[in-house]
């Protein structure tokens, strides 16, 4: 009984220096407001507060294709990528909820992926991963001891807690695309009601916070294809949506075959940079943005540009 | 006794194999010196000594090799 | 499931330990075994029926060779020694074919799901010298886990039975257990059934302190791998991957980097296994004694996988050299060229017979036979040269037992192994020689500094790593010294040991090369 209880002492000190510590690892300003749990599985609480115009919401096609860094180095836009790797669009909508609250975009862009993706078959890996980082989210952030220790020790290297992809995801591996014709006629396929309820309330939240909503289809020749195509444009014209298609008559003119990264599904660095350009263009274009490049309130955006330059090397 | 006292003393000189405990523990009889070891003893003493008995509890003193060598001649 | 995975040490091992801990002395063994199986169907699924057949084919051949042991003592009990001897040989004769049939299906498994792929490669280049055919096509199996070492375990056991060395299993689940029990199952040590079979079927209780000393040894194991393997893991794949770019002090640093990995990478897994056998009261043979203060190669083979140099020792090295093929061979020998050249060329037929084998056994591929012959080639040399260094040293009036003299062959061993090392994680046995000639005609230590610290690391990196290696090498030092580590921290005061435990925990989870940008080391005894 003795025995029992020295272990049970044991594990509740074990886990008061553990939240102790994470406490010292965490990006500090975001966790006194949000505490620990949130701020390590929503990145984007790490942004100050009001700092960034647009937000992305999809699945890994999005963090594959879109670089915040490169859209804030060529436009002075910040941007930020919500996705997830397989995300189901109930996420998406929390993700999203959360965003809002400390960030107010007027553009958000929603990838036609999630629209598609079926909550039934949540794999159960994909659960024990959000528990893993919900209750034990040091494991995401200890190696920012290096901030911290040794710090009198004069090297190049920078340590820094800045999020410098913003949600992009660098990866230079080719390999090429061959299904060309992907996006041959055929019918339409619907979006499944549940998906389609989703929509709704993703739809009444960005209504409610004054937030553009546009939906937009990646270049993807794996999982996407006419029939969804037609599926998507249906929607956008029911809730009378802009809706940006990248793929009939491949207007990015993607070369699939040094531009994906596994054989038509994923765009990769290269792509990354046509697709981020666009959407850049494409904001600066609204005229709803200024050119913050030069403004002091965002250096951190200029310093994370070149930890990225780095990160690129 | 003696006789293999010698044969020993021939294979590596500088161990004391009267008082020696761990022949094999501590490395004094690597595998190869066994071997040689091993032709001597069935040589000079007209026993055949089986690979079961090749383990270190039966060599680490000269007194354990002893004892192997009368079993085996008992046993033929 | 790897032995270093969250979900083995924090959810696996605890439910086993709760079940075990439940129910009765008597089903405590069968908890092992389900557990075991359930281990194993986890990792190979239904490959598990190759693991029963395996205990099946040992367990029923080892009853037979009892059987007729028994029948033969039966037999010549009132015989005169002429018939005796007689008799004596048709009933051995008998034994020798269960023996040999057996060993001989269980190595047959072994070869179709490890070496099949290899050996058409092998045949086919073969064809194609002689232009004779296509060839035949190679067909990869997914071995059952861990088959190289059960199967060895197996073969420990018939062997053994057939020399009488003890008596068989006369329940079949236990010898299953033997075979399959889960901290051994993945990577060795490879147990003989007369170690474990005192503590295995015991149904030991776990204790509080076993319970302890189990987890600190495991969490030992964690942090070698965690923090040292797993953080060394990002400099070595990008050295073996692009050595073409690299001079050869850094290919050289690749490959020290290599073997300590592989060290903390393996007896951490051992660590593992010791500690968890340990909670429930089952005492597994080590594996590692300190091999890197071994002072030639092979000591060096003493302390390191000791359990497969033992197993080859005793049912390779010892049969060959002794057996009657290679006595005639010898004697012959020795009546021309004395007692030492033959003596010497028995052990070498043997040795070479031992590290073919113990080359292929490390994987079906040129770079392991290298490996293999490597060693052969040094423990051969370092045994014919032995009594010339011993002159030499009585003649210059070097003191062999002196501590310098003896850091200077630590030294000459460790760099000995870092090369032999390198071989065995090069791609292929091209690319290793081709690291050896970079090695060799590229050493320069120009511009040494400034890459070391491009190659995934910086020196906070080495920071830790460097603290890290002290601290395992006086554990290593006390180990070495014989002074129980866990034994003296028990009696310490409770500050002083919980602030011990607390700092390895945390320095796991902090310094831990985990999470995004690190790769953690595949389990790379598993594979074998």
């Amino acid at each position: 009984m003795k025995n029992v209880l020295k272990s049970i002492i044991f594990v509740l000190i074990l886990y008061l220096l553990v939240t102790l510590i994470s406490y010292c690892l965490l990006p500090h300003d975001s966790v006194r407001k949000y505490g620990i749990i949130k701020t390590s599985i929503y990145e984007i609480l790490g942004e100050k507060e009001n700092t960034i115009d647009s937000v992305i919401i999809g699945d890994s096609l999005i963090y594959s294709g879109i670089s915040p860094m490169e859209i804030w180095h060529n436009y002075g836009i910040t941007v930020f990528d919500l996705a997830k790797s397989a995300e189901l669009i109930e996420d998406s909508y929390k993700n999203f909820n959360i965003a809002i609250k400390s960030q107010h975009p007027k553009i958000i862009f929603f990838e036609s992926n999630v629209l598609y993706r079926e909550a039934k078959n949540k794999p159960w890996f994909y659960v024990w991963q959000e528990l893993y980082k919900t209750y034990f989210p040091i494991t995401q952030y200890h190696n920012n001891w290096k901030k911290y220790l040794f710090t009198n020790l004069n090297d190049s290297m920078y340590y820094s807690k800045i999020n410098v992809y913003k949600g992009f995801k660098y990866i230079t591996k080719t390999k090429p695309g061959l299904k060309l014709d992907y996006m041959k006629e055929r019918n339409k396929i619907n979006i499944p009601k549940e998906n389609q309820e989703y929509f709704q309330k993703i739809f009444d939240l960005c209504k409610d916070n004054n937030v553009k909503l546009i939906l937009i289809s990646t270049p993807n020749m794996k999982s996407w294809n006419y029939g969804k195509y037609l599926g998507t444009k249906e929607l956008a014209q029911k809730y009378n949506l802009e809706y940006i298609d990248l793929n009939v008559d491949n207007p990015l003119n993607i070369d699939w075959k040094t531009e994906s990264r596994d054989g038509g599904s994923h765009l990769n660095y290269k792509g990354a940079l046509k697709l981020s350009n666009y959407i850049g263009t494409y904001l600066q274009e609204t005229n709803l943005f200024t050119d913050k490049r030069n403004d002091s309130a965002y250096e951190s955006w200029n310093e994370a540009y070149n930890i990225y330059l780095e990160y690129l090397k | 006794m003696e006789k293999l006292i010698n044969i020993l003393e021939e294979l590596n000189p500088d161990v004391d194999y009267a008082n020696c405990e761990d022949l094999v523990d501590g490395r004094y009889l690597d595998s190869l010196t066994i071997l040689s070891l091993i032709s001597e003893i069935e040589d000079n003493f007209g026993v055949v000594i089986p690979t079961v008995e090749i383990i270190p509890a039966n060599f680490n003193s000269a007194k354990k090799i002893w004892d192997l060598i009368l079993r085996l001649q008992e046993e033929e | 499931m790897s032995y270093f995975d969250v979900v083995y040490f924090l959810a696996f091992l605890p439910i086993v330990i709760i079940v075990y801990s439940l129910l009765p002395k008597k089903i405590k063994p069968l908890i092992l075994l389900i557990a075991s199986l359930v281990f194993f169907f986890l990792y190979s699924r239904w490959l598990i029926v190759f693991i029963i057949i395996s205990a099946l084919s040992i367990f029923l051949a080892a009853k037979k060779i009892t059987k007729i042991e028994n029948e033969k003592k039966e037999a010549i009990k009132d015989l005169d020694v002429l018939t005796k001897s007689k008799v004596k040989a048709t009933y051995i004769k008998k034994k020798k074919l269960i023996l040999i049939i057996t060993v001989l299906f269980n190595v047959a498994f072994l070869f179709y799901f490890k070496y099949l792929g290899f050996f058409t490669g092998v045949l086919n280049s073969l064809i194609k010298i002689f232009n004779v055919s296509n060839g035949f096509k190679i067909i990869k199996h997914l071995a059952p886990i861990g088959i190289s070492f059960y199967t060895l375990s197996a073969i420990s056991y018939i062997v053994d039975i057939y020399h009488g060395k003890y008596e068989c299993e006369n329940n079949f689940l236990k010898l299953l257990l033997y075979l399959t029990f889960f901290p051994t199952l993945v990577e060795g040590p490879i147990t003989r059934y007369n170690e474990v079979k005192d503590t295995l079927y015991e149904g030991n209780k776990v204790t509080y302190k076993s319970f302890c000393f189990g987890y600190q040894r495991i969490l030992y194991g964690i942090f070698k791998k965690m923090v040292i393997a797993d953080r060394l893991n990002i400099f070595v794949k990008i050295i073996f991957n692009d050595y073409n770019n690299f001079s050869g002090p850094i290919v050289f640093l690749g490959a020290i980097f290599y073997t300590i990995l592989l060290y903390m990478e393996f007896s951490g897994t051992m660590d593992i296994v010791i500690g968890s056998a340990e909670i429930f009261g089952i005492k597994i043979p080590e594996n590692f004694r300190e091999p890197f203060f071994s002072k030639n190669i092979s000591e060096f083979w003493s302390r390191w996988h000791i359990s497969l140099g033992l197993w080859f020792k005793d049912y390779i090295f010892y049969p060959v050299s002794l057996s009657r093929g290679v006595k005639k061979i010898t004697s012959k020998v020795k009546e021309i060229f004395g007692m030492r050249v033959s003596s010497l060329l028995m052990g070498a037929i043997a040795l070479f017979a031992v590290w073919s084998l113990n080359g292929l056994w490390h994987g079906a591929g040129y770079q392991y036979l290298f490996f293999g012959y490597y060693h052969f080639f040094l423990i051969l040399m370092g045994n014919i040269f032995e009594p010339l260094i011993a002159k030499v040293c009585h003649l210059l009036k070097i003191n062999r037992q002196n501590w310098f003299y003896k850091l200077i062959q630590i030294i000459k061993t460790c760099l000995l192994v870092f090369i032999g090392e390198l071989f065995f994680r090069a791609n292929n046995l091209t690319s290793g020689l081709q690291m050896m000639k970079q090695i060799i005609t590229n050493f320069t230590f120009k511009g040494f500094n400034k890459t070391v610290i491009t190659l995934g690391l910086d020196i906070k990196d080495f920071i830790i790593i460097g603290i890290s290696l002290i601290f395992i090498l006086i554990i290593s030092i006390l180990k070495e010294k014989k002074i129980e580590i866990r034994e003296n921290l028990s009696k310490k005061h409770l500050v002083i040991r919980w602030l011990c435990y607390y700092a390895l925990i945390l320095s796991i989870i902090v310094f831990g090369a985990y999470g995004e940008g690190y790769v953690p080391v595949e389990p790379i005894y598993a594979d074998f």
